[in-house]
């Protein structure tokens, strides 16, 4: 009997939303569990401006917050602008080592302070070289995962997802009103920096794609690589399911498939250079593919075979993209344009977001800024309430979900905080001020309905 | 200890589901999207509600009318939702076949209709254990527990972890029962869903009485095994049917 559409619609949807819901489950356990722990006050970019006191007035904590939430947002342009500067005059080499520093350095001393919370909180007996050597083991993994080739799609997601987590349980420790005003400010400058002309992420963007180069930013790519399990389905995408239609093919990483496709392939893990030649050109593949991921240099020589080998490495920098001719469905591993993230570390952090790129014929990619603010703002919501937690995480998502659909309708860049960031505010005020009364009046009583 | 006795109360309350939602809904992302849809539209009618509400909050402990307009009211803007929803789904259902023949594909089956309706009716089921139950459970995961005066003999975390069972049933079921009602323009499905709603509810109205909850826990469960029997009647009825047609047209 031949396989349903349903079997295969909304993958590409899952696949980004998956990880999302993994790292918001995993802040809000951590800010949870460690809540006690926590040391009340830090100081960060966030709140240069002025520090929170609960017992300050609303009209002194509103200015306070708003200029914080000002001062951040500027300080994260401005490091945008300086990556945009950077790239434009081809520092890519220094901007991924910058990056590989940052992650070196976010997992190594802010994931450190939170693995050592969370040692003392629950009293694991572990000694201090034990400690310190797995720390740093773990640290040289995760800087190795960004933009190195060899490493298992797979690793690079959780380290994306783990950097998200760490930065974001870090941001929960701001004080409340702090923390909603630069969400809000973060959402909107996120609109003007991937829609305006000349805003820097848009700059980015068309500037990477117009050089066929890699981003030079972090990125949750999402392939399929993260959905198996189902297997037989084809990859028919609900992106697209107004557009294209769905071509046979497994489920994940090993299938066979058949697909005539428009390949564009760049390989570039040869040459440190980021970028080079790519050939354009139209291939009926059948193939078998087992493994893709696994196998590094697959398409270095991979003109007959290319299309779904984007092997993690080449397709680190390359797109290896997949067009459509006729109404041959693209392959959802491809993975390509970003969601772009770029995280500038100022003194202590100033990462910025984000935005959700995508065009017709490519995969998902989610900025790491997207993880964490989304992640913040739940965290957040975890200080209050379980009951806001689930009323965030599902504006958050549909959020998302909206921004997915409109980016099959768009075709271009979006900014991915925006909608989810002003739906998650919004439920969680109409939630903590309008449904817990009544949700606690209820159920007190053991009325439900 | 006390996080197992949390833990444990929202097992009780989401469990089923969660088998349910590991063995079928996830196998697929479709299928998963409709589960997150149809609880974000439970959360914002119920948001829409206690909106409606808020101004008559906190009703009198002592008084039950108000509890059961409430309740009423409630239901009626509930079950209006449902019928929405159902709009939404055919309108979907008739892009997806569109779909399924421009790529050539089968047809939705009988099977994906019915799995379609059962996530639906899983998001609302979900939705009203979490904000019903599970919301109220972090203080379950401290070191007391809490008791109400109503039903002294049984903890409150997990009476209603227990009638939130009871509900996640109701409402996963009703809504194939519903669904099928509609696609097949059967008035006594169409009908039998809001009644059996109503009735859930107002039988949640028993627990008001001083120990009424030894009544009405166990009347609320006959409701729920009434509506699972139904509509596995009716889904076997029609799996049988569409059986008898396939080959009747080979």
């Amino acid at each position: 009997m031949e396989s349903s559409i349903l079997d295969s619609l909304g993958v590409e949807i899952i696949g980004v939303m998956a990880p999302v819901s993994i790292c918001m489950f995993l802040v809000v356990l951590l800010t949870y569990s460690l809540s006690v722990t926590s040391d009340p006050q830090i100081r960060t970019a966030a709140n240069l401006i002025y520090l929170e006191n609960p017992s300050d007035s609303a009209t002194v904590k509103l200015e306070g917050s708003i200029e914080n939430a000002i001062v951040f947002v500027v300080l994260v342009a401005a490091v945008t602008f300086i990556l945009v500067l950077l790239f434009y005059y081809n520092f890519t080499k220094f901007l991924k080592h910058y990056m590989r520093f940052s992650a070196f350095f976010v997992l190594g001393t802010m994931g450190g302070a939170i693995f050592l919370s969370i040692i003392q909180h629950f009293s694991i007996p572990v000694d201090s070289i034990t400690c310190s050597i797995l720390l740093f083991n773990f640290t040289i993994l995760g800087t190795m995962s960004v933009f190195a080739g060899g490493i298992p799609i797979v690793l690079r997601q959780c380290y994306m997802v783990v950097m998200g987590i760490v930065v974001a349980a870090w941001f929960t420790k701001l004080p409340e009103w702090t923390t909603w005003f630069i969400l809000v400010a973060l959402a909107l400058y996120d609109l003007v920096a991937v829609l305006a002309p000349g805003g820097p992420l848009k700059l980015l963007v068309e500037l990477a794609s117009s050089r066929d180069e890699e981003l030079p930013a972090m990125v949750y790519e999402a392939r399929p690589t993260i959905s198996s399990g189902n297997q037989g389905g084809n990859r028919g995408s609900t992106l697209r399911v107004l557009v294209g239609g769905g071509g046979g093919g497994g489920g994940v990483s090993d299938s066979t498939s058949v697909e005539l496709q428009a390949v564009r392939n760049h390989d570039t893990n040869q040459h440190g250079r980021g970028n080079s030649h790519n050939m354009d050109y139209n291939a009926i593949a059948v193939r078998d593919t087992d493994n893709v991921d696994g196998n590094g240099d697959g398409n270095r020589d991979g003109v007959e075979r290319s299309p779904l080998v984007a092997s993690p490495i080449s397709s680190e920098h390359s797109t290896a993209e997949v067009g459509m001719r006729g109404n041959v469905e693209t392959v959802t591993d491809e993975e390509m344009s970003p969601l772009v993230e770029l995280m500038g570390w100022g003194d202590n952090n100033s990462e910025e977001p984000r935005d959700l790129e995508e065009s017709l014929n490519r995969g998902i990619k989610l900025g790491l800024g997207d993880f964490i603010f989304y992640s913040v703002l739940v965290g957040r919501a975890a200080m209050y309430d379980l009951m806001t937690v689930y009323a965030c995480y599902l504006a958050i998502i549909s959020g998302l979900g909206c921004t997915l659909i409109l980016l099959s309708v768009y075709n271009r860049a979006l900014p991915a905080l925006p909608i989810s960031i002003m739906l998650g505010v919004v439920f969680y005020f109409l939630t903590r001020l309008l449904m817990e009364p009544f949700v606690v009046g209820m159920t007190t009583n053991l009325m439900m309905f | 200890m006390t996080v197992a006795a949390g833990i444990g109360y929202a097992l009780v309350a989401l469990g089923p589901s969660l088998s349910l939602f590991v063995s079928v809904i996830s196998r697929k992302p479709f299928l998963i999207l409709t589960v997150l849809s149809s609880t974000l539209l439970w959360l914002v009618s119920l948001i829409i509600l206690s909106g409606l509400w808020r101004p008559f909050l906190p009703l009198k402990a002592n008084v039950w009318w108000p509890y059961a307009l409430l309740v009423v009211t409630s239901v009626c803007f509930q079950e209006a939702l449902r019928f929405m929803f159902w709009k939404v789904y055919k309108r979907l259902e008739d892009v997806l076949d569109s779909f399924a023949d421009r790529i050539s594909r089968p047809r939705l089956f009988l099977t994906d209709k019915l799995l379609i309706a059962l996530a639906g009716g899983l998001g609302h089921g979900v939705a009203h254990a979490v904000f019903f139950c599970l919301s109220l459970l972090t203080p379950a995961f401290g070191p007391a527990t809490f008791y109400v005066e109503k039903c002294s003999k049984v903890p409150f975390f997990l009476v209603s972890a227990i009638i939130a069972l009871a509900f996640v049933t109701i409402h996963t079921f009703s809504m194939v029962i519903a669904f099928e009602g509609y696609a097949k323009g059967n008035k006594v499905d169409q009908v039998i869903v809001p009644v059996i709603h109503l009735a859930a509810g107002m039988l949640t109205l028993v627990n008001f009485a001083s120990e009424g909850c030894v009544v009405g826990v166990p009347l609320l469960y006959v409701v729920a095994s009434l509506t699972l029997v139904h509509c596995g009647k009716m889904v076997w009825q029609r799996l049988l049917e569409s059986r008898n047609q396939s080959s009747g047209s080979q």
